[in-house]
C-alpha cells in the first residue's frame, strides 16, 4: 500500500463541497427535532404540516396555537440557537488558533462580561431612557469591553510573538474582572430582588423570549463569521508553529490577527447580545472536533460550525424539557455538559499524545 | 536570488540588539553566521527573513526593498527555519511539511499533484520517509528539526535562512543536513555554533554584541586571535589527516595577563 492510497482530502475547496453536502441535512434534522420536541407534545405530522404551511405555502388545516408554538416559538428559538452555537464555536476555533492557547474561548476577551454590564446598565439603571433594548445595551457593552481589552493588550505591547498571545489573555482576564465587578456593583446598588433574578437568568444564557426578529442579528453574524473563517483557512493553518512561522509562510500576520480576532469579537458580541453568555460552547466544541476531524482548518471550521449549531439546538431541547413546567437557562445545560467533557479532553489529551 | 542588507538595526527599549549590519550575499553561496550567545545572530536572521521589521536600515531581496514586497511574495522566494518551532496541535509530519506550500496556494485553490510531489520530495530529502503519518508530538527534537527543514524545502525557496539547524541533531544527521544545505543550488544563510561545522561555509560572518565584526572565507577569518577576541577561547588549528582540511581544537582561556 502506498501512502497516497489513504491520503486524506487535502484540498480545501473539495473539503468544503463535502461539508456543504453533509451540513444542510444534519442541520435540518436538528432544527426539526428542536421544533418537534418540547413541553407541549405536538405530533410529528402536525410539526411537518406547520413547517410546510409556512415554508412552502401549503394549506394543511392545523390548530392555530400549535402553529404559533411551532413556528414563532420553537423554530425561531432553534434557528437562533443554531446560529449562536455555530458563531461561538467558530470564535473559539479562531481564538485558539491565533492566540495559540488551547484554553482560549470567545469570552476570554471580556466580551461576555462587557455584555452583562451593558445589559444590566439598561435593565437596572434605565440607561438610554427606554430607547435602547437590553440587547443593544449588551452589544454596546461587549464592544466597549473588547475595545478596552484590545487597548490594554496593545499598551502592554508584545509585538507578534508568543508573548503577545499571552498578553491578550491576561488583558482579557483583567477586562473581564473589571466589567464583572461593574455588573455586580450595578446590581448591588440598584436592583430589586425581581430584577436581580431576571438578570441572573440572562447572565447564564437564555433563549426564552427569542423571536424571529432576533434572527436579523444572529443569522447574518453567523454567516459572515463562517465566510471570513473559510476565506482564512490556510492562514489559520499557517499559525500552527506560531506567528513568526506564519509570517515566514507569507501570512500578513498583524492584518490576519486583528481582522480575525475582530470578527470573532463582533460575532460573539452579536450572539451574546441576544442570548446572554452561553458558556463552554466556544471552548469544548473546537476541542471535540479536533479529536474527530483533526486539527487542519479545512475540516475543523465547517465541522465546528455544524457541531456548535447542533449542540446548542440539543442543549436548548434539554433545557426546555428536563424539568417539567420550567425552562432552565441554556447556559446551565451547556456548562453541565461542557465542564465534564472539557475535563475528559484535558485528561485524554495526555493519553492520546 | 541575491539578499542584501544595509545598516540594519534592531532596538528594544533603547537597547541595541543589532546595529549597523550590512551584508551582501552572493548568488548560491552558503554564508555562515557565527558568534557567541546573544550576539544578535537570530535577530539578524529574522530581519533578513522579513519576519522582524528593522528599526533602521533596509533589506533587499533580489534588488527590491523588502518593505515594498508583500509577505506572500517574500515567502515564495525565501524560507526560514526557526530554532525552537513547536506546536500544541496534533499534526502529522506530512501536515507540517504541507504548510510550506501555503505561499503558493490561494484561498480555495485545490491541492495539486505537483504540491503533493514537492511535499513528498522534501520529506525524503531530510530522511523522514516513512514518518509521513507520525504525530509531531511523538518525534524527537532532531526529527522535529528535520520536519521544519522539510517544510522550508517545500517552499522551494531561492534563499534559505536557517537558525542553528544542527541543534538537537545526532551527529549523522548534523552532517547530512549540512551537506544537504550546502548542495542546494540557492543562497543560504546559516547561523551555527559549531565552528568546525562552520568551516563548510563559503564565507563566514562573525557577530559580536550585535555588530558584524568581520566577514570572509572561513580559514582567513577563524584565526587564534579572532577566537580569543570574539569567543574568549584558545583555539589551535590542526590539519585533518584524512582530507587536509583545518580542524580547530578548543581550550578554555587562562586568566593570566
Amino acid at each position: 500500500m502506498t501512502v497516497t492510497d489513504r491520503r486524506p482530502n487535502r484540498s480545501a475547496s473539495r473539503n468544503l463541497w463535502k461539508w456543504a453536502a453533509i451540513a444542510p441535512p444534519l442541520l435540518f434534522i436538528a432544527l426539526v427535532a428542536g421544533t418537534a420536541m418540547g413541553e407541549t407534545s405536538i405530533p410529528m405530522d402536525v410539526v411537518l404540516k406547520v413547517l410546510s404551511n409556512k415554508i412552502f405555502g401549503a394549506a394543511y388545516p392545523v390548530d392555530r396555537i400549535d402553529s404559533g408554538i411551532i413556528w414563532s416559538y420553537r423554530l425561531a428559538r432553534a434557528v437562533v440557537a443554531a446560529c449562536c452555537g455555530a458563531g461561538l464555536a467558530l470564535s473559539g476555533v479562531v481564538l485558539q488558533a491565533l492566540l495559540r492557547n488551547s484554553l482560549a474561548d470567545p469570552y476570554l476577551l471580556g466580551i461576555s462580561a462587557g455584555a452583562s454590564t451593558g445589559a444590566v446598565a439598561v435593565a437596572v439603571m434605565g440607561l438610554g431612557g427606554g430607547l435602547i433594548s437590553m440587547s443593544m445595551g449588551a452589544f454596546a457593552g461587549a464592544i466597549l469591553a473588547f475595545a478596552f481589552v484590545a487597548m490594554l493588550a496593545s499598551l502592554a505591547g508584545g509585538g507578534t510573538g508568543l508573548r503577545a498571545a499571552g498578553v491578550i489573555v491576561l488583558a482579557g482576564i483583567a477586562g473581564s474582572q473589571l466589567f464583572n465587578a461593574l455588573t455586580a456593583f450595578l446590581i448591588a446598588k440598584s436592583a430589586n430582588a425581581e430584577q436581580a433574578r431576571g438578570i441572573m437568568f440572562w447572565l447564564m444564557g437564555n433563549l426564552s423570549g427569542v423571536r424571529w426578529a432576533d434572527t436579523v442579528t444572529v443569522v447574518p453574524a453567523a454567516l459572515f463569521g463562517l465566510l471570513v473563517c473559510i476565506l482564512n483557512i490556510r492562514a489559520l493553518d499557517a499559525f500552527t508553529f506560531g506567528s513568526d512561522s506564519a509570517a515566514s509562510l507569507g501570512i500578513a500576520v498583524k492584518r490576519v490577527q486583528f481582522g480575525l480576532i475582530g470578527v470573532a469579537a463582533l460575532m460573539t458580541a452579536a450572539m451574546v447580545s441576544i442570548t446572554g453568555s452561553i458558556g463552554f460552547v466556544g471552548l469544548v466544541i473546537p476541542h471535540a472536533m479536533r479529536l474527530v476531524v483533526g486539527t487542519r482548518h479545512r475540516a475543523l471550521i465547517p465541522a465546528s460550525a455544524l457541531a456548535g449549531a447542533i449542540f446548542l439546538i440539543m442543549a436548548d431541547i434539554i433545557a426546555r424539557i428536563v424539568i417539567p413546567g420550567q425552562v432552565l437557562p441554556i447556559g446551565v445545560v451547556t456548562a453541565l455538559v461542557g465542564a465534564p467533557v472539557f475535563a475528559l479532553i484535558l485528561i485524554g489529551r495526555r493519553a492520546a499524545v | 536570488m541575491i539578499l542584501r542588507c544595509e545598516n540594519l538595526g534592531w532596538r528594544v527599549r533603547r537597547k541595541e540588539i543589532v546595529s549597523n549590519a550590512s551584508l551582501s550575499m552572493n548568488e548560491g553561496e552558503m554564508l555562515g553566521l557565527i558568534g557567541p550567545n546573544g550576539s544578535g545572530k537570530s535577530t539578524l536572521l529574522r530581519m533578513l527573513a522579513g519576519v522582524r521589521y528593522p528599526s533602521t536600515g533596509r533589506v533587499y531581496l533580489g534588488g527590491t526593498p523588502m518593505a515594498e514586497l508583500r509577505q506572500r511574495d517574500i515567502a515564495q522566494k525565501l524560507a526560514l527555519v526557526e530554532q525552537h518551532a513547536d506546536t500544541e496541535e496534533r499534526i502529522t509530519v506530512r501536515e507540517a511539511v504541507e504548510l510550506g506550500r501555503t505561499p503558493f496556494l490561494s484561498v480555495l485553490q485545490p491541492w495539486s499533484h505537483e504540491d503533493e510531489a514537492i511535499v513528498l520530495h522534501a520529506i525524503a530529502a531530510v530522511d523522514l520517509h516513512g514518518f509521513e503519518n507520525r504525530n509531531w508530538h511523538t518525534l524527537s527534537g532532531g526529527e522535529r528539526q528535520r520536519v521544519q527543514i522539510a517544510r522550508a524545502l517545500a517552499q522551494q525557496p531561492q534563499v534559505l535562512l536557517l537558525d542553528e539547524p544542527t541543534n538537537h541533531l545526532d551527529i549523522k544527521h548534523q552532517l547530512a543536513i549540512l551537506q544537504l544545505v550546502k548542495e542546494l543550488p540557492i543562497t543560504k544563510v546559516v547561523a551555527l555554533h559549531d565552528l568546525n561545522q562552520a568551516m563548510i561555509c563559503d564565507r563566514i560572518c562573525v557577530m559580536h554584541s550585535g555588530r558584524i565584526e568581520t566577514l570572509g572565507a572561513p580559514c582567513e577569518i577563524l584565526t587564534e586571535e579572532r577566537l580569543m577576541k570574539t569567543f574568549g577561547v584558545c583555539g589551535h588549528f590542526m590539519t585533518d589527516p584524512f582530507d587536509g582540511s583545518p580542524v580547530i581544537r578548543f581550550h578554555r582561556a587562562h586568566k593570566e595577563d
